[in-house]
């Protein structure tokens, strides 16, 4: 008996939301965003399936659906898509009430930038020496590739989490399609395929 | 129905440069007009053609800067023109300027989410606006594939990275600080 219930108790533990009164997950979480903020290549969208592992895998504070609802919020939001951070810090502390919610977005936010904004400073104000030098020469070259091969990993990440029916997956191919043959405004896709949606026409 | 594009203007003369209150209250201006997309397009307007706190050179290569280190592009773009003026608080007021906005609406919008349960209204809504995003998160690596199609070392890099994340589950930090230096070794520049 005790048995079974150790192994419920497991169960339901390796799903078991933190604890963010405890300041040492809390480190540990800032410490998360800290490090990754600086191997956020490619314009930031390369750290999207490393979000899912932290927030849906690893922390349990969202399910795979409520991060997919998430970025489809942060890309329909005005403002950089990369904001989706600020969400998910919002649903790691939303259950102690909304007052908690914001801060944390708000400390997940700061945590994701900083470390970034501090670099992009230096490099902003040294660009003139490091325009000819060797290390950027080959960091841009060799960097490239990793992140082609990056994208198309959370590209298929995000497929596989939104979890769609037939005419969605159509609608996905199709705005990817467009995203690469047009200039229309994704906001534009957005509203469209939310329609669908709304009509009863894509599901999932 | 397409994004703004920025008309080609002869290059402005700079205009003396910008203090912090300026330099938050453009950023600000670049958020807000950009609230329908095509946040590089407005801020190239804003920052070049109506305020020309930088000449296009400037700005083209603080996008290259912008590209080349980690970080969303158009947030590192705000860093890049605070740091020029101002340094490490110019950068942090442009930041600011360009995301009080825009965070205080998602914040708004998530609160909604998680707070007002009006995810069983919406919820046919948001499946179709997720149909789209996985549209365009698909399309971010096809963009940057086409540099590379006469490349075999970069594609079997790629590939390479591509398996190492959906097959055998390696994390972006391990894969980037084991790959990166490898793929820096094979490009750094040689005479031939």
């Amino acid at each position: 008996m005790s048995g079974s219930a150790a192994l419920v108790q497991g169960a339901v533990q390796a799903c078991m939301p933190l604890q963010l009164g405890d300041w040492r997950s809390l480190l540990a979480v800032i410490g998360d965003f800290l490090s990754l903020s600086l191997f956020s290549f490619g314009g930031g969208n390369t750290l999207l399936s490393e979000y899912h592992h932290l927030a849906v895998e690893e922390y349990c504070w969202l399910s795979s659906r409520q991060f997919a609802d998430l970025y489809a919020i942060a890309e329909a939001a005005p403002g950089p898509s990369s904001m989706i951070v600020g969400l998910l810090g919002m649903g790691a502390a939303v259950r102690e009430g909304p007052l908690w919610g914001v801060l944390s977005g708000l400390a997940a936010e700061v945590a994701i930038l900083l470390p970034s904004t501090l670099v992009m400073v230096a490099a902003s104000l040294s660009w003139s020496r490091l325009r000819d030098s060797p290390w950027r020469l080959a960091f841009e070259r060799g960097l490239g590739p990793i992140t082609l091969g990056i994208l198309f990993a959370v590209g298929l990440k995000i497929l596989r989490i939104s979890d769609h029916d037939t005419p969605a997956y159509a609608v996905s191919a199709l705005v990817c399609l467009l995203m690469l043959r047009t200039r229309i405004s994704p906001l534009w896709f957005m509203a469209v395929a939310g329609l669908l949606g709304a009509l009863g026409l894509v599901n999932r | 129905m397409t994004e703004p594009a920025p008309p080609l203007a002869p290059p402005p003369p700079p205009s003396p440069p910008p203090g912090l209150g300026e330099l938050f209250r453009g950023m600000l201006q670049v958020a807000l007009s950009s609230f329908g997309g095509g946040l590089s397009a407005w801020s190239q307007r804003i920052v070049v053609e109506q305020r020309r706190w930088l000449d296009n050179e400037a700005f083209m290569t603080g996008l290259t800067v912008a590209r080349l280190f980690p970080g969303p592009n158009q947030i590192n773009m705000a860093v890049y023109i605070g740091s020029r003026f101002h340094g490490l608080s110019g950068a942090l007021v442009a930041l600011a300027g360009m995301l009080l906005l825009p965070f205080a609406v998602l914040m708004l919008l998530g609160l909604a989410y998680f707070e007002l349960h009006m995810v069983m209204a919406v919820d046919p809504v948001l499946s179709g606006v997720i149909a789209a995003s996985a549209g365009m998160a698909l399309s971010m690596g096809f963009k940057l594939a086409g540099g590379y199609s006469r490349d075999p070392v970069a594609l079997l890099l790629a590939a390479g990275s591509f398996l190492a994340m959906t097959v055998f589950h390696v994390r972006l930090i391990p894969l980037v600080l084991i790959a990166g230096p490898l793929a820096m070794a094979w490009y750094w520049p040689r005479q031939r």
